[in-house]
């Protein structure tokens, strides 16, 4: 995908340049000598008829206008084609000798470093995450997120903040609209009368009462019973029938009545049962535990069976949301950071009745889709059936770990269900018998109006000390403006603002100052001033600056110390500049950086979207027996830790290839085979020269640069040659059938590729790719280490499930296959044998990654692809860091520093 | 120079004849569409269910006319003569919840929907191109219908909501006029804003705001057509709501009902033509006749081939077709602007993105089309495992065709299904 549009853009912009070569006519003659070569060595596919030109450079050009801004890039991309000898290809007719590509790449390099000048990024539009950022430091909208519906953006040179890639399009726009409105509204409400509207009764019958997920808390005959419980989703009682009208005061009635008997595992309860009653949004929080809710009032309930007690309560409702009960004083119930007495009841049980230890083991987990009540029976019919053995020596310990059943293996809490199923059968439980809400008695404001005002109030500040409203708005738009647009606005710009401030005021002479600023603060939220940054014309200035530092480490506006040096001027000299990056990387903001930069070079965004195949964990010798968000997040964590850690303590860039240290947890056991305990992330070392740690050998990396299903030595190489060596890879001719792993496990992916490199036009780039792919051979599409290819007997149809359902781990382990042979030959001659041999190989020729990570640091920082002129940048850039200990912080610095990062 | 086919040209000429598919290539186009034909069908509604349908007794044993109504489709019995089921037919696509985003889509989220082209061609025509719908907040990251932009369009789940689009107050229709009239201003504004800009900038940075421009003259038609709409009176109903939004899971079957009622209001008053319904599924327990489930629904949709679970899946499918039945009833009653039948006029889809939801098979998709004027009354297999066999995008295409709509490929699919079903 990416190399395809790639080599569209090159299309776009040979052809735009073709445009503008008809039209220009200050122009430089092509030398006759350098015409001479692209007629004898590239017209044969470069020149003609235009539908047959290949790739649609057109080459059959007798001069050049180096004004024309697309001049340069199209020369440049002559120039590597040629520089990497990519073209023309080995099985051109006619080739050039070496002593000719060296005069044309001569003049070539001449001419365009006398006219590639450094610069120029385009306006950059602000994208998702920046725009999220802007908006909350802007309005002080702290949660503020854009809705599902918000288009994605694009990307260029593979990152989502480079100008070109991110393109406006009307509906992006019409969301930007919209949006605007949203937060308009936080800030500066409009008028919300209360009104009066009539109180009436809503009855609620125990069987509209609903627990919002599963079945811990159910109607039993004409009751709803509650058992006890953290967890409001299972255990508690809903009103899905009564949800609040109107914000208001309400009546809240309710009859519970406690149920106890002989037959429950528990001791009688004799002081009152407590009823707690909550609300929450009507389908929001459903899965929240008790304590995020909003607690409206707790009441004591007899523990007398005999007699119910009924509880009246006056309780504030907010528009839209519904009523919960729950119980809170049962045995099972755990406070907050408290014991979770539920294991020790359990393990309790299992020490006195063998039976019941017995039944669990041997239902392991119970049978598919069963609901508890399910569960409960096969449990009860098990211990009565005589058929168990309780002689079986794994009955005589108690597991530590009570969580996710039995043996710890088990995603689903079938402990839990049976302990609620004990509950609802046998007590102690908490029936509800009835309740009814009346109501509005009164009307209050709604949260939502309450906060939007005290915002709009902190936004105008104090209205008293301007003379008129007028005045006020235009001091508020002088200071709102300037803070929207990163910049001092201009006078011509603020009067535009406070003109069509007074002409609304013109069309509702009754309007209050919050609705003229209303449409003004929409008017900014859509302005180009606002939407893009570094439109401002001429030089890179102080304003610009700061802008581009702040997004580039905190993805976000500049802070009031930027802003303050941006003022001063001071921000362009190199100190303060250095001091600032320096700042910034410094403070708790940089995780931004650290999120969105590892997560596009080094790929760990595509982890979200790929689902391993489920049998890949079907083995007896792993833990993973299902493949989570949860290890997914901890690979990512793994992976901007150690990249937090290189730049926050300068750490040599080379220990991004072999750190000898890392970040793990128990989720990632099986990734590293650890035996690690804690679910927290921890760091760990290991000796250097290992076939552990560094980008090579992260799961996140392996995971991304494979499919979920098998590994693809090409992808990976392709991946190695663009990230780490900097050597990106033209893309294959659409012609060529893509190679398939072969799961019959009779050819391996090395000779399909062997057997591909016979084709001169292929060898030309797969010599470099395959040997880097073989290499990485030996960690699977999920990152772990192994020797040998899989072999499954089952079909990937037939398995696919997803990750969240919790029967992947049936079925059969998948066989040995082929062993794995990971040596390789690089171009130059190098032998590798496995992956420490390849990080090896990647030190001793360390300027390779030293050139890709500046440049990859630099096309992330100014949202350009990198022209000729910024090679220069980068070259400076890499010697000087040999000089200075090669330290990240340092390259990051440098980066800032240089004329790149300070040029438009 | 001369110019000589050379060894890459003609790899690239076979590579292009190879992308076309040899039959249509030897096809005369006229064949391949049917633009010809005056387009009959004048809406579209699209319903699925997330957590699918027993295919066993979602598809008739027999094929052809003679079949006997499955138990699942029991319900709608007496609409047999008004409606087609297909079996066999899928996108050859992804398993898993997951690939239920691909339903109507034909592939991998995030490319546009069928209903979207069609609201490309006929949604001008009304005030609201198309609305989407489910009910309550559905599971996860659940979507249906995606834009040509591959933005999932954000579905109405309350049916107070749907109810104020449909009959918007006055006090709304105010404050929207209000804002409507507002943003035309601020568009000219920021139209201005950049038009100075510009005019200081270097070539390629005025091409980048060139795409705001354009943007920002596209959106105002997009208002002015809304401003346009505003001042038409929006219909008026003496339909009742409950008090409440029944929005929580356990009360789904109840908000169903009401979407199903407020959808065909929807097209009796033509305030849309396309609309599409996900019916969701959660862990919910449902009470049915008295009878309580004794699974939660998700739970009942990986039934494990047990039979008692099959039953109780079946009998939530069943309730959700007797919903559907009461949708065809009140299309079949209603009467358009040129005194069709709403029914006869509508081609409804209804079915699932969800194949074998006990194994997550997306193959063999359980899919009905009632009503729009089709040659109805049989059950169409389709042996999915023939070569070149019929997907679901042809009978996508077929609907779309019917539309009057120039289109001859969809996701993957390249022929249609006019041979059985026009």
């Amino acid at each position: 995908m990416r190399l395809c549009s790639t080599r569209l853009l090159l299309s776009v912009v040979a052809l735009l340049y073709s445009v503008a070569f008809n039209s220009h006519l200050q122009a430089e003659s092509l030398p006759a000598d350098f015409q001479y070569f692209l007629q004898s060595h590239c017209f044969e596919c470069h020149s003609g008829d235009p539908e047959f030109i290949e790739g649609d450079i057109d080459l059959d050009r007798i001069e050049v206008d180096w004004s024309f801004p697309d001049a340069a890039p199209f020369w440049t991309s002559v120039y590597d084609a040629l520089e990497t000898s990519e073209m023309p290809p080995r099985d051109a007719e006619s080739r050039p000798t070496p002593n000719e590509r060296a005069e044309a790449l001569e003049w070539l390099e001449r001419s365009l470093t006398n006219h590639s000048k450094v610069g120029g990024t385009l306006p950059r539009r602000l994208n998702r995450t920046e725009y999220e950022h802007t908006i909350r430091d802007l309005m002080g909208l702290e949660d503020f997120t854009v809705p599902h519906s918000f288009p994605s953006d694009g990307t260029a040179k593979s990152f989502d903040n480079v100008a070109s890639g991110l393109v406006l399009s009307p509906p992006l726009l019409a969301q930007y609209l919209e949006i605007a409105t949203g937060i308009a509204d936080e800030v500066l409400p409009p008028e919300v009368e209360l009104g009066t509207t009539p109180s009436r009764r809503y009855e609620i019958d125990p069987s509209s009462l609903g627990s919002s997920a599963g079945s811990g808390a159910k109607q039993i005959e004409d009751r709803f019973r509650l058992s006890s419980s953290r967890d409001m989703s299972n255990s508690a009682a809903w009103t899905s029938v009564f949800e609040a009208p109107y914000s208001g005061a309400y009546r809240l009635t309710t009859n519970a009545l406690p149920f106890q008997t002989d037959r429950m595992p528990y001791p009688h309860q004799t002081e009152p049962f407590v009823l707690a009653v909550y609300a929450r949004g009507n389908g929001k929080q459903q899965y929240d535990q008790f304590e995020k809710l909003r607690f409206l009032g707790e009441f004591e309930i007899s523990a007398d069976e005999g007699s119910p007690t009924t509880i009246s309560t006056e309780v504030e409702l907010y528009k839209g949301e519904v009523l919960g009960l729950r119980w809170t004083n049962g045995p099972i119930v755990s406070q907050p950071g408290g014991r979770n007495l539920r294991r020790d009841i359990v393990a309790d049980w299992l020490s006195r009745d063998r039976g019941l230890y017995a039944a669990f083991l041997e239902l392991n987990g119970g049978k598919r889709g069963d609901s508890q009540v399910a569960f409960y029976d096969d449990i009860e019919a098990l211990r009565k059936s005589g058929s168990l053995d309780l002689t079986d020596p794994r009955l005589d310990t108690i597991p530590e770990n009570l969580k996710g059943g039995l043996n710890d293996k088990l995603p689903h809490n079938w402990v839990k269900k049976y302990v609620y199923e004990e509950m609802h059968r046998h007590g102690p439980a908490l029936d509800i018998l009835g309740a009814n809400v009346e109501g509005p008695f009164r009307l209050i404001e709604d949260l939502q109006t309450r906060l939007r005002k005290e915002r709009s109030e902190r936004l105008l500040g104090d209205r008293s000390i301007y003379p008129t409203e007028d005045a006020h708005a235009r001091s508020f738009l002088q200071e709102f403006l300037s803070a929207a647009f990163r910049r001092p606005v201009s006078t011509t710009q603020l009067d535009a603002y406070v003109k069509s401030y007074k002409d609304h005021r013109t069309q509702f002479p009754n309007a209050r100052l919050e609705e003229g600023l209303h449409q003004a603060v929409r008017r900014a939220l859509v302005s180009p001033a606002f939407l893009f940054r570094g439109i401002s014309p001429g030089k890179l200035d102080n304003w610009d600056l700061a802008s581009r530092l702040s997004y580039f480490l905190t993805s976000a506006p500049p802070d009031a110390r930027l802003r303050e040096l941006a003022a001063s001027g001071e921000l362009t000299t190199l100190k303060v500049l250095e001091e600032e990056t320096r700042r910034l990387l410094d403070s708790p903001q940089r995780e931004r950086f650290v999120s969105n930069f590892t997560g596009q070079w080094l790929s760990t965004r595509a982890l979200a979207d790929i689902m391993p195949d489920p049998r890949l964990f079907r083995s007896q010798e792993i833990f993973t027996r299902i493949f989570t968000s949860a290890h997914r997040n901890a690979m990512i964590d793994e992976t901007e830790m150690l990249f937090d850690e290189i730049l926050v303590e300068n750490h040599p860039i080379e220990t991004f290839i072999d750190p000898g240290f890392s970040f793990r947890s128990a989720r990632l056991n099986d990734m590293y085979g650890a035996t690690l305990e804690s679910q927290q992330m921890q760091r760990v070392t290991f000796p250097k020269g290992t076939q552990q740690g560094g980008i090579i050998g992260l799961a996140s990396v392996m995971m991304a640069t494979a499919n979920g299903v098998d590994t693809h030595p090409v992808h990976r190489g392709v991946w190695l040659l663009e990230n780490v060596l900097g050597q990106p890879t033209p893309s294959p001719p659409p012609d060529i059938p893509a190679i398939a792993p072969d799961t019959s496990g009779t050819v391996t992916m090395r000779e399909q590729l062997l057997a591909h490199q016979a084709d001169p036009s292929c060898a030309r780039c797969h010599e470099r790719i395959d040997p880097l792919g073989f290499v990485m051979e030996n960690f699977d599409p999920v990152g772990r280490w192994r020797e040998h290819y899989p072999i499954y007997d089952e079909s990937a149809d037939g398995a696919q499930e997803l990750e969240t359902e919790f029967y992947s781990n049936q079925g059969k382990a998948p066989r040995y296959g082929p062993a794995i042979d990971p040596s390789a030959i690089m171009p130059d001659g190098t032998t590798l044998n496995d992956v420490t041999d390849l990080k090896r190989y990647l030190l001793k020729h360390d300027s390779l990654f030293a050139h890709c990570l500046t440049e990859k640091l630099l096309v992330y920082a100014t949202g350009r692809e990198l022209g000729f002129g910024d090679r220069r940048v980068v070259e400076e850039i890499v010697k000087n860091l040999d000089k200075n200990g090669r330290g990240f912080t340092d390259l990051v610095v440098a980066v800032t520093l240089s004329e790149s990062f300070r040029t438009r | 120079m001369p110019h000589t086919p050379n060894r890459r040209q003609f790899l690239k000429g076979v590579g292009v004849s190879l992308a076309l598919p040899m039959m249509e290539s030897l096809l005369p186009r006229s064949l391949a569409t049917t633009s010809t034909q005056t387009p009959k069908l004048k809406r579209l509604v699209c319903v699925g269910t997330y957590l699918g349908f027993y295919q066993d007794d979602f598809f008739p044993k027999q094929i052809g006319r003679g079949y006997s109504m499955p138990s699942v489709l029991e319900p709608i019995s007496r609409f047999r003569d008004d409606m087609t089921i297909f079996s066999g037919l899928d996108h050859r696509g992804r398993n898993g919840h997951e690939g239920w985003k691909a339903w109507i889509t034909g592939s991998a989220s995030g490319s546009v929907s069928f209903d979207q082209l069609v609201a490309d061609q006929i949604g001008g025509k009304t005030r609201y191109a198309s609305i989407q719908l489910t009910c309550g907040t559905p599971p996860g990251d659940a979507q249906m219908s995606y834009t040509k932009e591959g933005v999932a369009l954000p579905m109405i789940g309350r049916p107070s909501v749907f109810y104020q689009t449909l009959f918007r107050s006055d006090s709304d229709k105010a404050r929207i006029e209000y804002l409507l009239k507002g943003n035309s201003s601020v568009l000219d504004g920021v139209l201005e804003e950049a038009h100075s800009l510009q005019r200081n900038l270097s070539q390629a940075d005025r091409r980048k705001l060139d795409e705001y421009l354009s943007s920002v003259r596209d959106v105002e038609k997009k208002l002015q057509k809304q401003k346009t709409w505003l001042s038409t009176p929006f219909p008026t109903t003496d339909y009742e709501l409950p008090p409440f939004d029944p929005v929580s899971p356990e009360q789904s079957f109840e908000c169903e009902s009401i979407m199903y009622d407020l959808m065909s209001l929807a097209l009796s008053t033509d305030s849309t033509r396309i609309l599409t319904f996900m019916v969701p599924g959660w862990s919910q327990v449902f009470n049915i006749e008295g009878r309580r489930l004794s699974a939660g629904y998700h739970g009942l949709s990986h039934h494990g081939n047990e039979r008692k679970k099959i039953e109780e899946y079946n009998i939530v499918g069943r309730e959700h077709v007797k919903r559907f039945e009461r949708f065809l009833d009140n299309l079949s009653n209603h009467k358009d602007a040129e005194g069709q039948s709403l029914l006869d006029t509508t081609a409804v889809v209804f079915g699932s993105g969800m194949g074998d939801s006990n194994t997550h098979d997306n193959s063999n998709l359980p899919t009905l089309v009632a009503g729009g004027g089709f040659n109805h009354g049989s059950h169409h297999a389709i042996d999915r495992t023939a070569p070149n066999a019929r997907r679901l995008g042809d009978l996508y295409l077929t609907l779309m065709q019917s539309f009057g709509m120039e289109i001859d490929q969809f996701a993957g699919a390249r022929s249609n299904l006019n041979e059985v079903f026009s």
